[in-house]
């Protein structure tokens, strides 16, 4: 009597994500986010201009003219913190370095070069077949090249290497039929891409530009 | 103003970092070494020019003034920074598709300058509104705004535009012979 003792292997498929995040991952991978720095931006700008405000009205006297005369340090100010000096030097070092680390995470923030993940494909146990960014760019900015009214392609790797995603560059000719092409690229680059990857889905920025005439030679 | 706020971030973010690190320097120096004027900054020298002027003297206003203005600065930045891209109708859910306001200008440009009574053309393009200016010979047939319109529409038709932009033809004709 033999008895077979291999687990039956019932491959799943990966799970494919919704449509809303997919939606979302593409929406993202058009560009670099700048949102933060937008935001930053416009609320120290918001401090100053109610800094500046604040004290044009009161230079005017509209808070009062007594208060208007009073020195810019104001002896309330210098007695207080005369009366437990230790506490107030614990505040002011607290909140420089508060400041100096929230300037420098802003500064990397804004200089990091952005990411170009590698794909991670799953090999199996024990296994990873790590796919090099350049390689996929490469792959999809030469297929979809080679697409009807397509001049250049030009493809790159954006998000993180758990939720990679495409931003491809395409450079059409004036004649172009826009739909057609975009429904190419979905049909035949990124379905390929997905093929080869075993991804069940890859979110794809498609930035559409033309392709500038080259200019006639002057001299025949 | 996208590249304004490239510019404009890093430095801010050394500016904030720059003013902590001072913050820290000077104090702990002046609770080290009690007699100091101040290291890097003389802030007892600036605490005494603060201490002796008022919120009502000059030169408060013309730098309170100054720094309300650097602050709107920095809003109108930070709120004009935004992409300006053209959105089009992706086939999938998994892809976005744009293009930039240049881009449209120029195909819309292209179709207005085929015509032989157009002289010149300018376009000014966006996602909400395309806007062109002709420069028509003096020969050219009444409806010509009409036909530009038309023309500028079927191109707008052509593309997966995920809004349709409005359209202004303004049509102005060159004086003299062809």
């Amino acid at each position: 009597m033999s008895v077979d003792l291999t687990k039956s292997h019932q491959t799943l498929p990966a799970p494919r994500p919704t449509d809303a995040r997919l939606r979302r991952r593409s929406r993202s991978a058009v560009a670099r986010s700048a949102t933060g720095d937008r935001w930053l931006l416009v609320l120290i700008g918001l401090v100053l201009l109610a800094v500046g405000v604040g004290v044009t009205l009161l230079y005017y006297g509209v808070f009062g003219s007594s208060r208007a005369a009073r020195p810019l340090l104001d002896p309330i100010i210098v007695v207080t913190v005369a009366t437990d000096p230790v506490l107030w030097r614990v505040i002011a070092i607290a909140g420089g370095i508060v400041l100096a680390l929230l300037g420098l995470i802003w500064v990397a923030r804004s200089v990091r070069p952005e990411p170009r993940p590698d794909v991670v494909l799953d090999g199996g146990p024990n296994t990873t077949i790590v796919v090099s960014s350049g390689a996929v760019a490469e792959a999809v900015a030469t297929q979809a090249a080679t697409l009807p009214s397509v001049a250049r392609a030009r493809a790159r790797t954006v998000g993180s290497t758990a939720a990679p995603a495409l931003r491809v560059t395409l450079w059409l000719t004036d004649d172009a039929d826009v739909r057609a092409v975009l429904h190419r690229l979905d049909e035949e680059v990124l379905a390929t891409v997905c093929s080869a990857l075993d991804l069940s889905a890859l979110p794809m920025a498609v930035r559409l530009e033309v392709e500038r005439p080259h200019p006639a030679p002057r001299v025949a | 103003m996208r590249a304004a706020l490239r510019v404009l971030a890093p430095l801010l973010g050394l500016a904030l970092a720059a003013a902590g690190v001072l913050v820290v320097i000077e104090v702990v120096a002046a609770w080290v070494l009690p007699d100091t004027v101040g290291l890097l900054v003389p802030w007892r020298a600036w605490g005494v020019t603060l201490a002796n002027l008022s919120w009502n003297e000059n030169p408060v206003p013309g730098i309170a003034i100054g720094v309300g203005v650097a602050g709107l600065l920095l809003i109108i930045v930070g709120l004009a920074a935004r992409r300006g891209d053209v959105r089009l109708e992706a086939p999938t859910t998994a892809m976005t598709v744009t293009t930039s306001p240049r881009v449209l200008a120029r195909l819309v440009g292209t179709r207005v300058r085929a015509s032989d009574d157009v002289l010149s053309a300018s376009v000014s393009a966006s996602a909400r509104r395309v806007a062109v200016a002709v420069l028509a010979w003096h020969d050219a047939p009444p409806d010509l705004r009409e036909v530009i319109v038309g023309g500028v529409k079927e191109l707008l038709d052509a593309l997966p535009l995920r809004r349709r932009p409005r359209v202004a033809v303004s049509v102005r004709k060159q004086e003299g012979v062809r």
